[in-house]
């Protein structure tokens, strides 16, 4: 797993969430909330998602690790790594 | 995991349950949807007779995102979380729609500048009382679960806008989602203020249909199981915990958390013994008669082209339970073809609604029922042809123009939407968190005080996602 691939993840989610965003501009290190249209309703589907589709679990305290790509990959590495591992 | 057993049973199919347990289903949670009636929808609901399709309750859908007010819809958000393509809806917007009170009307559309231009032309004098009321509106906290529910009629008395104004706009607002009597709590006033007036209103061209048949499809695809036809008895508690799901069948179902869509009241009922609260929410009774007419024609080949009207017979806006069967002198008619304004058609619906009294129309046998609805049905649409321009018509002519008409009453609420007193908007108590005194039994829907079609289906998607979903 690598930083860019959970970049991909994460953008692919937002893509399902919500197909009415332009995905294809998102600055990583700019906060999701900035450059989309995307509320606490949506990071919610985000974490339900990487729950189902990878089985990563993220406490509501750290919701705001998800803020923006980099902080994404920065934070989910160690928990894609430690699932692949389990 | 036995078959009797859930993660979560969602008690009611209208569109607080389907939203609330598509949700849940969307996020691999196993689910029951019960149903007590034969058709889904609960106040949202259709019906057909003589071969045309009746929507029950839908009059408009509020909350349109128009040109004008962009984006931030909550109905933009629905559909997001329920992930339903909100172009699959083929909203129709509204033509324009009017409050209608003697020697007054306010006419409004989809254009939120509009409605304010006509407060300045009708009422000159209170337009800087009414620009801070709106001021007001705006940094008030509506949306908040602590919103504080204030009187609305005191709030609008204390601004020192014209009474007349204040009455009409109390018109539209109640109709559209007050409990209360002759008031409506002032969260629940300015959610609907911003959903019919900033907003607007529009209709799916399929009617209530549009948003039941992709909400069901989807159940089915998630492996969400629903029963119709299957009443819950009681709800058997113990150490302030739900434990045992008794249907009228009399088979038993469990499951980790329980949302009741019924109703507060309703809800209560079925705890039976069990209801261990010291706290007993108030029934409400404000209910509603509604007379629908098929029409030969067009509404514009009679001269009528407002989709919906709020009408008061006096200065003094009355809205509460008759003492009557029914309550002529307020009332909303709606012509759903107008939100296709010229569009073509042979036929078209004209739906008048009054206030009803439930007690009136239960107490009666079956065979004055009939012949009482009859009676209402005629003085219903005599009566409503007076807030409507009546000057193409000739009514000795015009009864040989109605095709088919109906009328439904508050007993037809109660059996599609098991309401005590068939109420259309449930008790005056509300509870916005939807947390009851049982720690895995949570309350969505109407009694949540968010309104309408649009603030069901939000009200059961916050409670399955910060009730259940969030907490893992």
């Amino acid at each position: 797993m690598t930083k860019e691939k959970i970049k991909q993840i994460v953008l692919d989610i937002i893509a399902e969430i919500a197909p009415d965003e332009e995905l294809t501009d998102v600055k990583p290190e700019v906060r999701l909330r900035d450059q989309l249209d995307l509320d606490s309703m949506d990071f919610l589907d985000i974490v339900m998602e990487l729950r189902k589709q990878h089985g990563i679990d993220v406490p509501e305290a750290e919701y705001r690790e998800l803020e923006s790509l980099d902080s994404c990959a920065n934070y989910l590495l160690p928990k894609f790594e430690a699932a692949a591992a389990a | 995991m036995s078959g009797n057993h859930y993660d979560v049973v969602v008690i009611g199919a209208g569109l607080s349950g389907l939203s609330a347990a598509t949700r849940l289903g969307m996020f691999g949670k196993k689910v029951l949807l019960l149903e007590k009636h034969y058709v889904v929808g609960g106040l949202n609901s259709f019906y057909a007779k003589k071969g045309r399709k009746f929507d029950v309750g839908l009059h408009a859908l509020t909350n349109f995102p128009s040109e004008h007010s962009g984006k931030k819809s909550p109905l933009l958000k629905l559909c997001r979380q329920l992930r339903i393509p909100f172009e699959s809806l083929d909203l129709q917007p509204q033509s324009h729609s009017k409050i209608l009170f003697p020697d007054r009307s306010l006419h409004f559309t989809n254009n939120f500048d509009y409605f304010v231009d006509q407060i300045q032309q009708n009422f000159a004098t209170s337009f800087n009382a009414f620009q801070h009321l709106l001021q007001k509106m705006e940094s008030f906290p509506a949306y908040s679960v602590n919103a504080e529910e204030l009187s609305t009629r005191t709030v609008l008395q204390e601004s020192g806008i014209d009474p007349l104004l204040a009455e009409m706009l109390l018109c539209p607002t109640c109709y559209y989602g007050s409990a209360q009597s002759n008031d409506i709590d002032f969260p629940t006033f300015v959610m609907l203020f911003d959903a019919i007036f900033r907003q607007g209103l529009a209709r799916p061209r399929n009617g209530i249909r549009a948003i039941l048949d992709p909400l069901c499809k989807k159940l089915k695809e998630l492996g969400v199981e629903r029963r119709m036809n299957t009443a819950v008895k009681r709800l058997h508690s113990k150490n302030n915990k739900i434990e045992e799901i008794e249907l009228e069948s009399g088979e038993s179902i469990f499951a980790d958390q329980i949302i009741s869509t019924c109703g507060v009241v309703e809800t209560e009922l079925i705890l039976g013994n069990d209801y261990a609260s010291n706290e007993h929410p108030e029934v409400g009774d404000f209910s509603v008669i509604e007379s629908i007419s098929v029409i030969e024609g067009k509404p514009t080949d009679y001269g009528w082209d407002e989709t919906v009207i709020f009408f008061n017979d006096s200065e003094k806006f009355h809205y509460q339970c008759p003492e009557d069967y029914v309550d002529l002198r307020s009332g909303v008619i709606c012509l759903p073809q107008n939100y296709q304004l010229n569009s073509d058609c042979s036929e078209f619906k004209l739906r008048i609604t009054h206030p009803a009294n439930f007690s009136k129309w239960e107490g009666l046998t079956e065979k004055s029922y009939l012949s009482e609805k009859e009676h209402f049905q005629d003085k219903i649409l005599q009566n409503g042809l007076e807030y409507l321009d009546n000057s193409k018509i000739n009514k000795n002519f015009f009864t040989q123009k109605i095709l088919v008409r109906d009328t439904f009453t508050p007993k037809t609420i109660k059996r599609f939407t098991s309401h005590e007193n068939g109420t259309l908007y449930g008790s005056p108590t509300k509870t916005r968190d939807g947390s009851t005194f049982y720690q895995n039994l949570f309350l969505a829907g109407t009694d949540q005080g968010y309104i309408g079609i649009v603030g069901a289906m939000l009200g059961g998607i916050a409670i399955a996602n910060n009730q259940i979903l969030r907490a893992g």
